[in-house]
């Protein structure tokens, strides 16, 4: 499987310290369990890969020409489990842009528990309402790197 | 009065201030409870100046804040801001008063069609506007000369706060009975611009933590159904999305006036990892700590209040009381917990009831978890 990406995204993954095979091992996984995300109305995916101290997501199309790499992110805090425990109903409109690929159900946007340093709070994230599995948008993780720098910072 | 007037900040009660600041957030063990009693105008009565030479002086604002955090051992935070942001970007005309914040006049919306044709400015248009224009001459001043003090902190306030900034609030009541689709599109425009203007904090700061919930759409205005379709569901949407264009990460929830029948929808209110609900009161009384933590304390960090009538007008025992039964309520909360007052601690409230909090806390509010 061939991975296509701009010099722009090339030099993300550099700056990120990705290496491409890390991210096509994510995609080509993603591609195999259909454990991913589809956006609605384009056609375009969200792959991750949990480690123990890191979560990766890998944003990306498919077309003839093999998989195009749109953008990489990830973060520190590990995802708990949802905020309060269980899915429940609420009342507003938690309805995400995605959907889970491998139980065809709208992904819903709800608060999980995050820890990182010892310290647990919430978070929002992507969850698939059936297979509940967890998934955080690149502008979320670019609010919980900040987070992590602030909780770096005070928890040294 | 010009920086070097004023006397220097105790650098060793700056670093314990900000060690109790810091425990809500990450859990670092500390001393005691720390307290904020949301001083703005009130900083200026301190300094013999009024609250309309505070708000038409930003820098000034933020420097008489800061001394008198110091002043009362409190959370050590450079607040600047009043309620009536966002009116006159909009082509409104706000008035500055001699003894109270600023208001509005004039508004934008005036008739149905203004909502229809009311365009929400952009990123680039707002960090230009007046209201911007103000906020960062405070905050940059902070930032400059109280660097251990500043937070960026974005006053968005919610949905129907700004719908009646921008048009008169009898005609957004009036629209809610006669046109509920109207003030729907209010609100989703002030969605846009409350997503707008976070970009335009974190953009400028690097972080953005956003002061937003619901104030007019209070329980003594609004029935839940009400609050639920004009605040909570508009609010929650603005806050995802700005926490999905990466413009976070601190939100403040703070429901002023009565929530008794709202006060659970926000339990499911969309959270980051530096998150405070602060809720005013439970029908006339003040809000039960001990209710606020059975509902929150597992979810974010609880902001315990004080009746700013109270401390306005009562006497510093009964002040002293109420914040003791609040404190030993919340102290222990698990994911933190801040005393302060149910909003803006009054202008001219008596220095002995904002000390009496702080006593309080001091006497009560010693962790037991660390």
């Amino acid at each position: 499987m061939d991975i296509n990406m701009t010099e722009e995204v090339q030099n993300l993954l550099k700056d990120e310290g990705f290496k491409k095979e890390e991210i096509q091992e994510i995609i080509e996984k993603a591609e195999s369990n259909g454990k991913k995300l589809k956006h609605k109305s384009e056609d375009t995916f969200i792959a991750k890969d949990d480690s123990e101290n890191l979560t990766t997501y890998a944003v990306y199309t498919i077309s003839g020409e093999g998989i195009n790499l749109n953008n990489v992110y990830s973060h520190k805090m590990h995802i708990d489990g949802l905020t309060g425990g269980e899915l429940h109903e609420v009342e507003n409109d938690d309805q995400s842009e995605w959907i889970c690929q491998k139980c065809n159900e709208t992904a819903l946007e709800r608060n999980v528990d995050m820890s990182y340093m010892g310290v647990t709070r919430a978070g929002p994230a992507i969850v698939c309402p059936k297979c509940q599995e967890f998934y955080v948008s690149d502008g979320v993780a670019k609010t919980l790197k900040t987070a992590e720098s602030i909780l770096e910072e005070k928890r040294a | 009065m010009p920086a070097e007037d004023y006397a220097p900040i105790n650098q060793d009660w700056l670093e314990k201030a900000g060690n109790l600041w810091t425990t809500p957030w990450a859990d670092t063990p500390s001393e005691r409870v720390t307290v904020d009693p949301i001083i703005l105008s009130h900083a200026a009565s301190m300094f013999r100046k009024s609250p309309g030479y505070f708000y038409k002086n930003p820098e000034e604002a933020v420097r008489m804040v800061c001394h008198t955090c110091e002043l009362y051992d409190v959370t050590p935070v450079g607040h600047y801001l009043y309620a009536d942001y966002w009116g006159e970007d909009y082509g409104g005309e706000l008035k500055f008063q001699e003894s109270a914040p600023p208001g509005m006049q004039k508004r934008p919306i005036t008739t149905p069609e203004d909502v229809d044709n009311f365009e929400v400015l952009s990123p680039e248009e707002l960090a230009k506007g007046p209201s911007f224009t103000r906020h960062f001459r405070a905050l940059d001043t902070c930032k400059e000369e109280y660097p251990q003090m500043f937070a960026p902190i974005t006053q968005l306030a919610g949905t129907m706060e700004l719908a009646t900034n921008w048009a008169a609030i009898e005609d957004v009541f009036m629209w809610m009975i006669t046109d509920p689709d109207l003030v729907d599109k209010l609100c989703s425009k002030a969605v846009d611009h409350m997503v707008n203007a976070s970009k335009v904090t974190a953009d400028r700061y690097g972080a953005n933590v956003m002061i937003t919930g619901s104030v007019v759409a209070s329980g003594d205005l609004m029935d839940r159904e009400q609050i639920k379709r004009f605040s909570y569901n508009p609010v929650s949407k603005a806050v995802r999305k700005v926490l999905n264009e990466g413009a976070g990460p601190g939100i403040y929830y703070h429901l002023c006036g009565n929530h008794s029948d709202d006060f659970d929808l926000w339990k499911d209110a969309p959270m980051s990892p530096f998150t405070i609900v602060q809720i005013g009161y439970d029908g006339k009384e003040i809000f039960p700590t001990s209710k606020l933590v059975e509902n929150f304390g597992d979810r974010c960090t609880c902001f315990g209040t004080v009746d700013t009538k109270l401390v306005d007008r009562g006497t510093p025992a009964q002040v002293y009381e109420q914040a003791k039964q609040q404190v030993l309520a919340g102290k222990d909360s698990p994911r933190g917990f801040i005393l302060g007052t149910a909003c803006e601690c009054p202008t001219n409230a008596p220095p002995a009831n904002v000390h009496a909090i702080v006593k309080a806390a001091k006497d009560h509010g010693k962790y037991e978890k660390f």
